[in-house]
């Protein structure tokens, strides 16, 4: 139990001190914006998603079903062009990697289910995330980020984006000790996308992340408008019935 | 209705009270004519108890209270079962709603004096409804089995280990295990779906027996029982039914438009009624950042955390809702109604608002060393209110207000020399003007007359 605890406590501190002490500024990558009516986006969103982050990632709280429903795509077309195992339509998204092998490849990270984690953190966490990879040959992967410093996930989308560097600069905090600074990245081994085309597929994977850790959000809103014009409507007539009856009450 | 009603309502009232039931307490009930804003709450309240019973029989349907599977039983809720999202956001926005209204309506007894002579036991009904319902949403907030979930119930079910001696067995006992398990998962979810609800209607039929027996308070603080019509009816009441039900119905659809803002637009409240990290399932190694526990009870976390001592501090925690229900014996003053009572008296009364508010807010944040000193400050301003309170349940002469005013700003001063523990002596003594300040308002300001004159009540309602 001490060991235990003494574990808690060291976890919990370094983690603190993780997020206490950023390496740049947060949102200088730009914001996210979230925009679930853009249905295309949402469709290409879910094919880079079964594409780089299923294989590893589960979704397995959604269905493929449900994504081809609400996003419009016929069951022929999720497939044959979506569902790369032995799965069926109505299978939830699951990898078929076990969580021990998970541990054992991933530095003892299992790889976080995308169909709640990006509810938990938040869309604009995974977009600067997928945008801040750069090159590190002393991680196992080659890779880090600015988002999630020694991350244990590689970057997948590398031959997409490219790989670059990172440039720091060194600076004193307020104890005098040096740390780094980001200051910019450098393009080493360009991708196949162009800076803009690849903003494009990061923008449509987190849009469709978003939309895959809650699903309702799709009609909630709308029928939320729908029950508060019914109260109004009640409303307004129970306030003249309520006058009504009071009309002799003084 | 008249007695004699014939046909199948003659024949259920010869074996059954149905009319005299309907009569005696919706009929031929009479309320006060003068209900204000206020008295809303009441009726809001059972509707939300019974949002959160129909909704919570529709949830419990699917939902599976099993450690392995808890987490998923709660996604499969918000993805396959049909409206399954709306029912669950029902009921996690209707268990922060109902600390909404119940906590409104709490503020309207201590305005009007609904706790006094002769409705102490309703006011002990009520707390012990508040109690249980503490209970039944901290054992429902286990069930998602989220990391907050987790982790929130491990620290809040680790305060009992501060007791001396027999701490770390109790706690034991209550989680049925070691740790939070699914031992913990399986009896948290009988206890918050069929024994803390029985206990929550029992406990309301009492609250509302009680309130018929004696009849209901107002905003003037007038007994309207005491001027009665040659049919021995209130003159100022008015029957519960019509006047009060079209009434309830009014402030119903007010409220389910407010509640449905939030159930269709923003469920979780901006990771207020629903904590970001509790979408990442439990996990036994990885604590969140920051754990604090849900708004409604953040007030009561500031003051466990204002007393450095940890059983100091547990005892702190239970004093602060334990004090609540002595209310009617330490508010002595026979005026009811703020309307009539001293302007000290309302200074008072917003100031106790205004304290609870920030200390829910100090509950919410992180520890920081101005932080915790304000935690002291107003935990301080907590408990004096009760005082002060009860130094106002009579008139005193200016020795007595002297004395009082040294006692506790001396009892508040030799805390802060002999135990405070913050490291920062400035923080200590800036903060310290709050209590003084308070102090020198409430116990010194009596001795002007004008501040502490209170008003004439009048033998009717006024509205």
């Amino acid at each position: 139990m001490k060991v235990l605890a003494v574990a808690l406590v060291l976890l919990s501190t370094s983690a603190a001190w993780a997020a206490g002490t950023s390496m740049y500024e947060k949102g200088s990558f730009g914001k996210i914006d979230i925009d679930l009516s853009n249905r295309t986006s949402l469709q290409r969103g879910a094919k880079y998603f079964v594409n780089y982050c299923l294989s590893c990632h589960p979704a397995k709280h959604s269905r493929y079903k449900r994504v081809a429903d609400d996003l419009g795509i016929s069951e022929d077309l999720m497939k044959n062009n979506m569902i790369f195992t032995e799965q069926k339509f109505g299978d939830l998204m699951t990898v078929a990697m076990k969580r021990e092998d998970a541990m054992d490849w991933f530095l003892g990270i299992d790889p976080p289910d995308l169909s709640t984690h990006v509810r938990a953190i938040g869309p604009q966490a995974v977009y600067e995330f997928l945008k801040t990879f750069y090159i590190d040959e002393t991680r196992p992967f080659g890779v880090n980020n600015l988002h999630l410093p020694n991350t244990a996930m590689p970057h997948v989308l590398f031959n997409l984006q490219g790989s670059q560097r990172a440039v720091f600069h060194g600076e004193a905090d307020e104890n005098g000790r040096e740390h780094p600074v980001f200051d910019r990245f450098e393009m080493e081994h360009p991708g196949v996308l162009s800076e803009e085309e690849y903003e494009q597929v990061v923008v449509d994977t987190v849009n469709f992340l978003a939309y895959l850790s809650e699903p309702a959000q799709l009609v909630r809103k709308k029928i939320g408008i729908g029950v508060l014009f019914f109260l109004a409507v009640l409303g307004t007539l129970s306030y003249f019935l309520k006058k009504n009856y009071w009309m002799d009450i003084h | 209705m008249s007695e004699q009603a014939g046909g199948l309502l003659g024949w259920i009232d010869a074996r059954f009270p149905l009319s005299k039931m309907w009569r005696d307490h919706f009929a031929e009930y009479y309320a006060p004519k003068n209900f204000n804003f206020w008295y809303f709450f009441g009726s809001l309240a059972l509707l939300v108890l019974v949002i959160q019973i129909l909704s919570g029989i529709f949830l419990t349907m699917h939902y599976k209270p099993d450690a392995e599977l808890a987490f998923a039983s709660v996604e499969h809720i918000m993805r396959d079962v049909n409206w399954g999202w709306l029912i669950r956001y029902m009921h996690s926005t209707g268990a922060s709603f109902f600390f909404i209204v119940v906590y409104l309506h709490m503020f309207r007894g201590l305005m009007y004096g609904s706790f006094k002579n002769p409705r102490e036991l309703i006011w002990i009904f009520g707390m012990l409804i508040y109690v249980a319902l503490m209970a039944e949403a901290f054992m429902g907030y286990l069930l998602p089995w989220g990391n907050m979930s987790y982790w929130g119930a491990q620290v809040i079910i680790n305060l009992f280990n501060t007791i001396p001696y027999i701490g770390e067995a109790i706690s034991e006992w209550i989680r049925g295990d070691f740790v939070i398990s699914d031992a913990t998962l399986n009896r948290f979810f009988s206890l918050h779906v069929i024994a803390m609800p029985l206990a929550l209607l029992a406990l309301v039929i009492g609250h509302i027996l009680a309130l018929h027996e004696v009849g209901s308070n107002n905003p003037d603080g007038v007994e309207i029982k005491k001027t009665k019509d040659a049919n021995g009816i209130p003159v100022d009441g008015v029957p519960f039914h019509p006047y009060y039900t079209v009434k309830d119905i009014f402030g119903a659809v007010v409220f389910l438009a407010i509640f449905s803002v939030v159930v269709f637009f923003i469920p979780d409240m901006y990771g207020y009624f629903l904590e970001h990290a509790n979408f990442d399932p439990a996990n036994t190694l990885n604590t969140p950042e920051h754990i604090a526990p849900i708004w409604y009870f953040t007030p009561f976390y500031t003051v466990l955390r204002a007393i450095p001592d940890p059983f100091g501090g547990f005892v702190g925690m239970v004093l602060a809702i334990v004090v609540l229900f002595f209310l009617p014996w330490i508010d002595r003053n026979p005026i009811k109604s703020i309307r009539y009572r001293s302007v000290l008296f309302k200074i008072n009364l917003l100031v106790f608002a205004i304290t609870f508010i920030i200390l829910g807010y100090l509950g919410l944040n992180a520890v920081t060393p101005l932080y915790s000193q304000l935690a002291l400050r107003f935990t301080e301003l907590y408990f004096l209110f009760f005082v002060v309170l009860w130094t106002y349940s009579r008139p005193h002469g200016a020795m007595f207000w002297i004395s009082s005013f040294v006692i506790l700003l001396g009892a508040i001063t030799l805390y802060d020399v002999f135990m405070n523990t913050s490291e920062y002596p400035e923080l200590i003594w800036k903060t310290w003007i709050i209590p003084a300040a308070f102090l020198v308002v409430t116990l010194l300001l009596p001795l002007f007359p004008g501040l502490g004159q209170e008003k004439e009540e009048p033998a009717r309602v006024t509205s």
